[in-house]
């Protein structure tokens, strides 16, 4: 039976793949196929979506390569990106806790 | 995709054991409970000792939460790639 880390890594490449072979290219995200994405999957995590300026600077920032496209390659570093911040929220969180209520 | 994101994340916190990196131990065991399915090799220590060598940029004998996801990353990449090498030869 596949691990929860295992079924993690299966469904973050499942989600890729699903917006991915939407329009155009099918291995790769377009612009449109990003905001939908991060608007459907991502709700919780960001709120930057909404702003179209925003998504132009995350597509920038994750397509290295420079092609317009964000491959499964360039999504890992968001998915890595969303993880160091999740982390850092999660810490926080557990240090809030263990000094107990203020 | 927001919950497989902190179970990545929980993964890991969950086998520091309150420390902030993995140690040898800890990374074995993460190894070979999470990653035996979709890794070979999970059940030699040789095999994951080399691995923590690997990943140990900063050579302190310990993975980081930063070396962590660099697994992660190659790990859901060559999965990407395996899966995806069928619907390329489709398209």
């Amino acid at each position: 039976m596949p691990s929860e880390l295992e079924n993690a890594m299966e469904s973050l490449i499942k989600v890729f793949h699903r917006y991915a072979s939407k329009e155009g290219r099918t291995g790769t995200l377009n612009r449109r196929e990003l905001r939908e994405l991060m608007e459907n999957e991502l709700s919780n995590f960001l709120k930057s979506q909404k702003d179209p300026a925003a998504v132009d600077k995350i597509m920038k920032d994750l397509d290295t390569n420079g092609d317009g496209q964000v491959d499964f390659e360039e999504f890992v570093s968001l998915v890595v990106g969303l993880s160091i911040a999740c982390e850092q929220c999660y810490q926080m969180h557990m240090k809030k806790k263990s000094l107990g209520p203020l | 995709m927001e919950s497989a994101i902190k179970t990545v994340v929980t993964t890991f916190l969950s086998s520091t054991r309150g420390k902030e990196n993995l140690d040898g131990k800890s990374f074995k065991k993460l190894v070979e409970r999470q990653l035996g399915g979709i890794m070979e090799d999970t059940n030699s220590s040789s095999a994951i000792k080399e691995m923590q060598r690997g990943l140990d940029e900063n050579s302190d004998g310990k993975i980081s939460f930063q070396e962590y996801l660099t697994l992660i990353g190659y790990v859901a990449n060559s999965l990407s790639q395996s899966k995806s090498g069928s619907n390329a030869d489709a398209s």
